[in-house]
């Protein structure tokens, strides 16, 4: 009798388990549609839920020239930033994984670093730094300051890939003839590409994502496009930048589908 | 394969210039800046102004007890969630429903997810008319920019990544431990409390420092919930450096709060290898 009472309590803690995560996922997904929901209102004011059906505010948005510009100038950056961080974050991650050199865990935690100090202070950094350097708010300043934030993404999944790699595989092709350079092609390269690709596509979207770094280093009529809805929301929320929202939750939804295609999602929590 | 030292110099060789030039520099500028005034002099009057009025203690005392209730709550949310992602949910398709509901926030700038919550908690917002239909209160309760807001905000933008952290450790107990357990004749209450809750410390611990360091810079959801009202470090320094353009003050601010969240985390980290987790 006692061992049915506790597989009852056993279903109940559980079913009370499951009940409490789906509260916390209708938690984290409900702003974000609301966002959407209303995005769509014919009211000229906010209004949840929406009433009737239009897409005049994505009509309006994309015919406002400033937003479209935003929106090309914050792709602009993401994908600059990330080729940027891909093409010095690999390397790096490769050398720390494989020297000997003294001082090399020391690196490693200098290359990690920028993920734990607060964005807003690099921000501020990258400002001083570029105005010393004659270009301050301006494209290059900010990709400057993506490239810090987003580079320790792309060094840690490609220090993990390395993690789990098999180096009789390199030594067999090593054996068989090949030489250093084919054998980084042929046999590195391929094992270690969904680390790689996940680091670039974190990178991608920290960088679309950003406002403290990018605030200090814009200009108001030139701005990414999360800084641009911030100095807008501050002030009056209306349909359109419900809109201009959503359309930013879109990408990001396109983000998670290619993560999930290239890399697989469980992998996000796979090793660290 | 090891790579010799030459390699090892060309590979790192550009990318550490690179940090160094737009990461350690700008650093040292903040903190050169700290000991700086308008003239160029080395002085300390900016700690003075700093460490000598309350009113900069309060907005450092107010940002970390603001982190620190962001972190206890997003750990309480997360973990629940987690152990549910890894341990309990079999069936691989809502597994995936539950990472793209986790990841879709964390994609989303936190700018467009505050906007979302200003709705929501807004005198006609879906809250308030939920608690009207069900009685619960009588009129609309103001929820925009109080202190209930700006915590809901905060624990919205930073749960995904105590999920993530804590999911990541749980994914890789061995299973094996928690059936030992079971068979053992322990309920399944004292095999979470006694294997599985000690086991899954470390993402504890890495989920508690990335949500409590996010936090304590955290500028937009602060700014955009609290409607101007309550004042976080962060607003400090942007108002220092964008609004009265005293970028000394400011960065002075900015060491201060980099200080007081390091030597923190050092205190957290010695207290925990202080009772070291058996495992």
């Amino acid at each position: 009798m006692g061992g049915l009472f506790e597989k009852l309590g056993d279903r109940a803690g559980i079913l009370a388990l499951s009940l409490l995560a789906w509260a916390v996922l209708v938690f984290l997904i409900l702003p974000l549609f609301v966002v959407i929901a209303i995005s769509f209102t014919t009211t000229e004011f906010l209004a949840f839920p929406p009433v009737g059906f239009t897409l005049r505010w994505y009509q309006r948005f994309l015919a406002d020239p400033s937003y479209v510009d935003s929106i090309l100038l914050s792709a602009r950056l993401a994908f600059g930033s990330t080729l940027i961080g891909f093409l010095l974050g690999v390397p790096a991650a490769l050398a720390l994984k494989r020297s000997t050199m003294p001082g090399i865990n020391f690196l490693a935690s200098l290359f990690l670093s920028p993920l734990i100090l607060p964005a807003i202070i690099i921000g501020v950094g990258v400002l001083q730094i570029t105005t010393a350097l004659d270009f301050p708010r301006s494209f290059a300043a900010m990709l400057a300051g993506h490239v810090v934030i987003i580079l320790p993404y792309i060094v840690r999944t490609t220090l993990a890939s390395l993690e789990g790699f098999d180096a009789s595989l390199e030594e067999a092709a090593r054996d068989l003839g090949a030489s250093g350079l084919v054998t980084f092609l042929h046999v590195t390269l391929p094992t270690i590409k969904p680390g790689i690709i996940a680091g670039c596509l974190f990178g991608l979207i920290m960088s679309w994502i950003d406002v403290e770094v990018s605030i200090f280093n814009t200009v108001i009529a030139t701005s990414p496009i999360p800084v641009k809805v911030f100095n807008y929301v501050q002030y009056s929320v209306d349909p359109m930048i419900a809109a201009v929202s959503a359309g930013t939750i879109y990408i990001a939804f396109i983000f998670v589908f290619l993560l999930d295609r290239l890399v697989g999602l469980e992998k996000v929590t796979g090793r660290k | 394969m090891r790579i010799t030292r030459f390699w090892a110099a060309i590979l790192l060789g550009i990318p550490l210039i690179y940090l160094v030039v737009f990461f350690v520099t700008p650093l040292c500028m903040v903190l050169a800046d700290s000991f700086s005034n308008k003239a160029g002099e080395l002085t300390f009057e900016n700690y003075a102004t700093v460490l000598g009025d309350i009113y900069y203690w309060e907005v450092l005392g107010y940002t970390l007890w603001l982190a620190l209730v962001t972190c206890v709550a997003t750990l309480l949310l997360g973990y629940p969630l987690a152990y549910y992602l890894t341990l309990v949910e079999r069936r691989a398709f809502v597994k995936r429903l539950c990472f793209i509901l986790i990841l879709m926030p964390l994609f989303t700038s936190s700018i467009v997810r505050s906007f979302g919550w200003l709705v929501l908690l807004g005198r006609e917002g879906l809250i308030n008319d939920g608690l009207l239909m069900l009685g619960i209160i009588g009129r609309p309760l103001r929820l925009l920019s109080t202190q209930t807001a700006i915590i809901v905000g905060m624990i919205y933008v930073m749960l995904p990544f105590m999920v993530l952290a804590i999911a990541s450790v749980l994914q890789n107990l061995n299973p094996s431990l928690r059936e030992a357990a079971r068979d053992l004749g322990a309920s399944a209450f004292s095999t979470f409390l006694r294997v599985t809750l000690p086991l899954s410390v470390p993402g504890i611990v890495a989920g508690t420092l990335i949500v409590f360091t996010l936090s304590i810079s955290s500028y937009v959801t602060p700014r955009i919930m609290s409607g101007g009202r309550s004042v976080v470090s962060s607003m400090l320094i942007y108002d220092q450096f964008l609004l009265v353009f005293n970028p000394f003050l400011g960065s002075a601010i900015a060491v201060v709060l980099l200080v007081t969240c390091f030597v923190l985390i050092i205190a957290y980290t010695l207290i925990l290898e202080r009772k070291p987790v058996r495992s």
